[in-house]
């Protein structure tokens, strides 16, 4: 940490820029979203993108996607959104997945190959689908049944051999899907609690916090705010879903404080505190800065930088974003202070307010990213100012687009020059970004 | 080879039994060892008692948090300030314990940290009463006790030195205690101006790594040129080992330890046992290399391939030895000169060698003498004499190369189970395991895990010692 690599100014390059963005509705688990999965309900954020932003589809040259839950299938999720929307087959498409800031990384992989010259015009979002996570049968199953599926002609004998493979006749059950690490077995709730205790975060704060990014998150429907970027989804029963679902503008402290503890008998997080399972999907058109002005896109954003890291799973699971967002700050050359927006992706407001505390502590900031001071404090009225993933929900792959969109749209519209982006993900891992206002 | 004892002691319902039926056995806990290599927080989790009254508290508050440890400062705000800083940068937020207050009632410790660096009267012992007699009971099975002070030899009265020399009578003693519990105590006497060189010690000692240790001191001092950019994990990244014997049993397992912390190692054992050196040789990624080091020009071969395989040496590891054990009367001059040849000579002629040419500044160097060196045992005067040589040899060597940064220590195995021991006639083995503090040999692993730490940068701060590694033996001083 703390490299400061004073290379001497690079040569005017080219940027990548942010036309716009659109998503779906974000909206629970199992409800209007069940039968669509990932794929189609990217194929309708994509199309809606396209109808906003009318791009030449000769132009296209690449689609980046972002997300958790692949279908097994078809894991490249980038490339079936491409073909079904019969869009050119000459646009190249992958898939990335970053755990939660899949979404971010889909986005500053598509910036990254503008910048390099690779692509002029890309697309790049995320989407999941919890509705639609796949039932794993047991490798156990696999491995007998694979010389029956594979081998020749097929003798009663082979079965027989089947059964003894499949002895001692456990672990034969399909696992029910959970959000565990697979290095330390940790929920990812149990993991958001601890750090709650280690970081002195009190059920109060956290009721708080949610409660707030909900009454902000409301607000802002209300407001219309979120019509430039949220767009009609017809479900295939014929439901018409044109808002968010998951936004309580009723909510309050007292019903927030009923709720029971659901990591740990005499824990502080709650349905409530957390972000719930959700399905959605977003995207983001991005160009290099030549060609959106070329085409007669007015670009709203660029990126100065963007950061991810990796820490112990076993220590502080969700504090990433307190390395990321420093050492993108580092390299944007920018002060906290500088920044007129913060949004930060709210896995558990426990987490959020962890790592605010990490931001606003000198002995961190000189313990473990090698400053002399701490990196800021974040006032609340620049902080998720239309609410986060606690109000809104989370479809893991789509959040990263959904926040940039929000990011980039409150720069266009405001006088804020920068915004700040942080991201928590499974794993250990951080990520940020500094977007810069254009114009 | 596998303790009946400690097996059986791992079965709670087998222990409550032989407790009840009142029956005369020891049951010695399983001491806890690390699978792997250096982790960045090998006390993730754990709970450490720190009595803050002394001058070292700045290291220890640094040290714990970051090896991950919640600290429970016993003493006034003001002493536990300096631990509040690093608990919050590691998300180990610590609790503070008025030194007159009592223990709270659910607590558990992992280990019992007392600093008596600022103690000068030996009235000021009562401290030490006073702070471990109300928590040595909440001290977990597998704990840690560590008393740091400032040794004798720096002490300005003979009071004062008396007072210093008192904590290692307190803690050998409290070692023997805690033993049954799988526990562990040391004293580490730092000596002023080398508190900086304290964290890696006390990382070490605090450690699952170090629990075959017990009841020893341990000095810190800053003798050796160091530039204490320490390294936690893997911190023999790009150095070359070479360790003699390495063909199997404790060789074996220090080779491997090296090399798990990213040393190049390369393997020496006598000419004959070419195979199962290079199978050690070969799992780890080193180099082999079969070689006589009694002979007259072993270090010439030794150098000549240093030179043309490898480059100079960062560590260098004596663990070459043999027994040739008769009572004098009956012990031929043979079995004298070969046990001699071996286990000293070589030692001395290789070391010197190297010296000349072959070893890089700030090289660690380490030899391995025996219990039996330091206490004499009937019938291995030969073995005695040379393993008690060797630490003659390291004490004198230290002095003089630790301008180049260099340190030279000498481990002193008790009972490891091994090849040989396990040779040893059943009441001999038994009595020899049972006859210690933790009531279990050792495991050649243990031995390994000392080696390494002596051999890592960070160990600038100790030299020309002795350090036993035998659970606390009753045998020898």
């Amino acid at each position: 940490m703390a490299r400061s690599t004073k290379s001497p100014a690079p040569p005017a390059r080219r940027r990548a820029v942010i036309v716009g963005g659109v998503r779906t509705p974000f909206v629970k688990a199992f409800s209007e979203f069940t039968k669509m999965d990932a794929i189609a309900l990217s194929v309708v954020a994509v199309r809606e993108l396209l109808s906003r932003f009318p791009v030449p589809r000769a132009e296209l040259d690449a689609l980046v996607w972002g997300g958790v839950i692949l279908p097994g299938t078809s894991p490249n999720v980038g490339r079936e959104i491409v073909l079904d929307l019969q869009l050119p087959h000459s646009i190249e498409a992958m898939t990335v997945t970053r755990a939660c800031a899949s979404g971010l990384s889909a986005i500053t992989t598509a910036a990254a190959a503008i910048e390099r010259g690779d692509a002029d015009v890309v697309i790049a979002g995320g989407a999941d689908s919890t509705s639609n996570a796949e039932i794993k049968l047991p490798q156990k199953w696999v491995h007998a049944l694979a010389p029956l599926a594979l081998g020749g002609k097929v003798k009663p004998a082979d079965y027989l051999g089947v059964l003894a493979q499949l002895a001692p006749f456990h672990d034969l059950l399909p696992t029910r899907p959970r959000i565990a690490e697979r290095s330390t077995g940790e929920v990812m709730g149990e993991a958001a609690e601890k750090m709650a205790r280690r970081n002195e975060i009190s059920r109060l704060e956290q009721d708080a916090f949610a409660l707030r990014s909900h009454q902000r998150a409301a607000a802002a429907i209300a407001s219309g705010r979120f019509d430039e970027e949220v767009c009609l989804v017809e479900t295939p029963e014929g439901q018409r879903v044109h808002a968010d679902t998951l936004v309580r503008a009723d909510s309050s402290l007292e019903k927030l404080a009923r709720l029971r503890p659901v990591f740990a008998k005499d824990g502080t997080l709650t349905a409530g505190n957390s972000s719930p399972l959700t399905d959605g999907a977003s995207a983001v058109l991005l160009m290099s800065e030549e060609k959106a002005r070329a085409l007669g896109f007015v670009p709203r954003a660029a990126f100065r930088s963007w950061a991810y890291c990796g820490v112990d799973p076993a220590d502080q699971l969700l504090m990433g974003p307190a390395i990321a967002m420093p050492k993108a700050l580092e390299r944007a050359g920018l002060p906290l202070s500088e920044m007129g927006i913060v949004d930060m992706h709210e896995a558990f407001a426990a987490q959020v307010l962890s790592v605010l505390k990490m931001l606003g502590s000198t002995a961190f900031a000189q313990a473990r990213l090698g400053l002399n001071h701490a990196v800021g404090e974040v006032d609340t009225d620049r902080l998720n100012v239309h609410g986060g993933s606690l109000a809104l929900g989370h479809p893991f792959g789509g959040t990263g687009a959904r926040m940039v969109t929000t990011v980039v749209n409150e720069l266009y519209h405001s006088d804020r020059q920068f915004g700040l982006l942080g991201i928590c993900a499974a794993g250990g891992l951080g990520a940020a970004a500094v977007l810069e206002r254009i114009g | 080879m596998s303790d009946l004892l400690v097996d059986l002691g791992q079965n709670p319902y087998i222990k409550q039994a032989i407790k009840q039926l009142g029956l005369p056995l020891p049951m010695p806990e399983k001491l806890r060892r690390p699978r792997g290599a250096w982790e960045e927080r090998p006390l993730d989790g754990r709970t450490v008692v720190v009595f803050a009254c002394g001058q070292l508290t700045l290291p220890l508050a640094a040290t714990l948090a970051q090896a991950g440890a919640f600290a429970k400062v016993v003493g006034t705000s003001l002493q536990a300030a300096p631990f509040v800083a690093p608990g919050e940068a590691f998300g180990r937020r610590i609790v503070q314990i008025e030194a007159d207050a009592e223990p709270p009632a659910d607590l558990r410790a992992d280990a019992l940290v007392f600093d008596a660096s600022s103690l000068s009267m030996p009235r000021e012992l009562r401290g030490l009463y006073d702070a471990f007699h109300p928590y040595i009971g909440a001290l977990n099975r597998g704990g840690r006790v560590l008393v740091i002070g400032r040794p004798a030899s720096a002490s300005r009265t003979a009071a004062e030195a008396a007072t210093s020399a008192a904590l290692d009578g307190f803690v050998r003693s409290l070692a023997k205690e805690v033993g049954r519990k799988g526990a562990t105590a040391h004293t580490v006497f730092v000596e002023p101006g080398a508190g900086e060189r304290l964290p890696p010690l006390v990382r070490f000692l605090l450690s699952d790594r170090s629990s075959f240790l017990t009841g020893q001191p341990w000095t810190v001092d800053a003798r050796v040129e160091s530039t204490l950019d320490v390294k936690f994990v893997r911190p023999l990244e790009g150095k070359t080992a070479l360790v003699t014997g390495a063909a199997r049993g404790i060789g074996a397992s220090i080779a491997q330890a090296l090399a798990a912390e990213g040393a190049k190692v390369v393997c020496l054992d006598r000419p004959g046992d070419e195979a199962p050196l290079a199978q050690v040789a070969q799992a780890i990624g080193g180099a082999a290399i079969a070689l006589d080091i009694t002979e007259r020009d072993a270090s010439v071969k030794l150098i000549d391939y240093l030179d043309t395989k490898c480059g100079p040496l960062d560590i260098l590891i004596h663990n070459a030895g043999i027994t040739r054990d008769k009572t004098l009367g009956r012990m031929s001059a043979s079995y004298w000169d070969q046990a001699l040849a071996v286990n000293l000579d070589a030692v001395v002629d290789l070391t010197e060698a190297l010296l000349a040419h072959g070893l890089s500044n700030n090289a660690r160097i380490v030899c391995l003498s025996s219990v039996s060196g330091l206490a004499g045992n009937v019938g291995q005067s030969n073995y005695s004499a040379s393993k008690a040589g060797v630490v003659g040899y390291v004490k004198a060597l230290s002095q003089t190369i630790a301008q180049r940064g260099m340190t030279i220590n000498a481990i002193a195995p008790g009972f490891i189970e091994t090849r040989l021991t396990a040779a040893m006639p059943a009441v001999t083995r038994e009595v020899a395991r049972r006859l210690s503090a933790l009531g279990q040999g050792g495991l050649p692993k243990d031995i390994a895990e000392l080696v390494t730490f002596l051999s890592s940068p960070g160990a600038s701060g100790l030299t020309g010692q002795c350090q036993r590694a035998c659970g606390g033996m009753f045998i020898g001083a």
